[in-house]
């Protein structure tokens, strides 16, 4: 049986986040050998809380972050209905982007895959992060073309909200934002904003409900988000696949 | 960019902040949508910069965040007064999602070259003055304070194993240090800190 110094140090590291599962395991099992009846093993744990709440606090030294537009109301709608968050990317593709350095700009191609892989699951909340099920038939995945470099894709399903959207486009200033339309006969009709990461990665969920349309737009527009297009489409889509 | 200082508070100010904390952890225990939108407007900021200070990755990060408040939502009645302040619940939520997407991902080895040049005291984040403004500044100032204090190679080692998710065997690894030695260096390091933050509510 070890001594409560060896204990203690772990249970701090604990706090931390700094122990690994074997240490874990060794030691619950050392408090349990030590018994419930053991006042200094409850003392230490008494001593947990504290250093727990000094470790939490830690999170404060950092500089805050701003937070992206929209993000509060996707995680309150998810609260709302009881949902699970929405991850709009695979194990495979995480693993792809970690290794990646900077703007990651992929074939149009890459994309859509990587949409088919997060329409999985779509329905009633099920979102899930395996490679290996069925797209649903009924999601639309469209893929947008330019002139640039930028490479985006989005899917939807006609009659939910949420559009999702996952790509590369240039990061924009704070001012600015991307835009997405789409066309009732000629008239545009608002998709919502969006922006990309600092690093020009694009995974994004939309709170907007489109329905099947033959044309769609990407425009860059002040972070206001105007209600018409006051720019020319940086990328357009026809029809879905 | 310069690092906006804020002027000191008064102590109290700390408790009325904990006092409000809990009552909308009281609301949101109640479905109080408002509550719940204002403990995130509150701690979402500091919320973000932490999941993307250990994960490395913002679109992780976000997930995380997102999966946190959720916790926070449905769990908001299992919160123990007595087991610390809700920030500091709230992190630790955040905290551990977020070791446990590095340790999943297995890839800290990039996270860790990244992590060389960055000290969170020398820092300079890129969010400007008003961003600064954000999120606790007193408990800000305080934290840094605190974090300063401690001697360099207590101060490593609590940073690496909160800030960057290693485990103390990678510490250990990292620095070349016996793991002995990770394990008594946190534990004196943790100790002046707790004591510091304690002092400081004072």
């Amino acid at each position: 049986m070890r001594d409560h110094g060896w204990i203690e140090e772990l249970i701090v590291v604990r706090s931390l986040g700094g122990l690994d599962p074997q240490d874990e395991h060794e030691l619950n099992r050392e408090m349990v050998e030590h018994g419930a009846e053991c006042s200094e093993c409850r003392r230490l744990e008494a001593e947990y809380v504290g250093y727990e709440d000094a470790a939490g606090r830690l999170a404060f030294a950092l500089d805050p972050v701003w937070v992206r537009e929209g993000l509060e109301d996707q995680v309150v709608a998810a609260a709302i209905r009881d949902e699970p968050i929405v991850s709009v990317v695979s194990p495979a593709e995480r693993r792809e982007r970690r290794g990646a350095r900077g703007p990651v700009l992929r074939p149009l191609v890459a994309v859509a895959a990587s949409l088919v892989l997060f329409a999985i699951g779509w329905g009633a909340g099920a979102l899930t992060s395996g490679d290996d099920v069925a797209v649903p038939p009924d999601a639309r995945v469209v893929v947008f073309e330019g002139e640039s470099d930028a490479t985006l894709a989005l899917a939807y399903r006609p009659g939910d909200r949420g559009v999702y959207l996952v790509g590369s486009l240039d990061p924009r200033p704070e001012d600015l934002a991307y835009e997405l339309w789409t066309f009732r006969g000629d008239t545009p009709v608002r998709g919502g904003c969006f922006r990309p990461g600092a690093d020009g990665s694009v995974f994004e969920f939309l709170d907007a409900e489109i329905e099947p349309t033959p044309l769609m737009a990407v425009t860059v527009e002040s972070a206001s988000c105007p209600s018409a297009p006051t720019t020319d489409p940086i990328l357009i889509a026809q029809g879905s696949v | 960019m310069t690092l906006v200082e804020p002027a000191p508070e008064a102590p109290v100010a700390a408790d009325l902040e904990e006092a409000r904390d809990r009552d909308l952890l009281r609301r949101i225990g109640r479905a109080d949508e408002d509550a719940f939108r204002e403990l995130f407007r509150r701690y979402s900021p500091n919320a973000m910069a932490l999941a993307r200070r250990v994960v490395r990755q913002p679109f992780i990060a976000e997930e995380i965040v997102q999966e946190a408040f959720l916790a926070a939502w449905r769990n908001a009645k299992g919160y123990n007064e007595g087991r610390g302040s809700v920030r500091s619940w709230l992190m630790t939520m955040v905290h551990h999602r977020a070791v446990d997407a590095v340790r999943r991902e297995e890839s800290q080895r990039r996270r860790t070259e990244d992590a060389q040049a960055e000290d969170v005291l020398a820092v300079e984040d890129p969010a400007d003055a008003v961003v600064a403004q954000l999120g606790l500044p007193e408990e800000r100032r305080a934290v840094r304070a605190a974090l300063g204090d401690l001697p360099a190679e207590q101060r490593q080692v609590i940073e690496l194993m909160y800030f960057d998710g290693l485990s103390q065997s990678k510490v250990s690894e990292r620095l070349g240090l016996p793991l002995g030695t990770v394990k008594s260096r946190t534990l004196l390091g943790m100790r002046r800190l707790r004591s510091a933050l304690i002092e400081v509510e004072r």
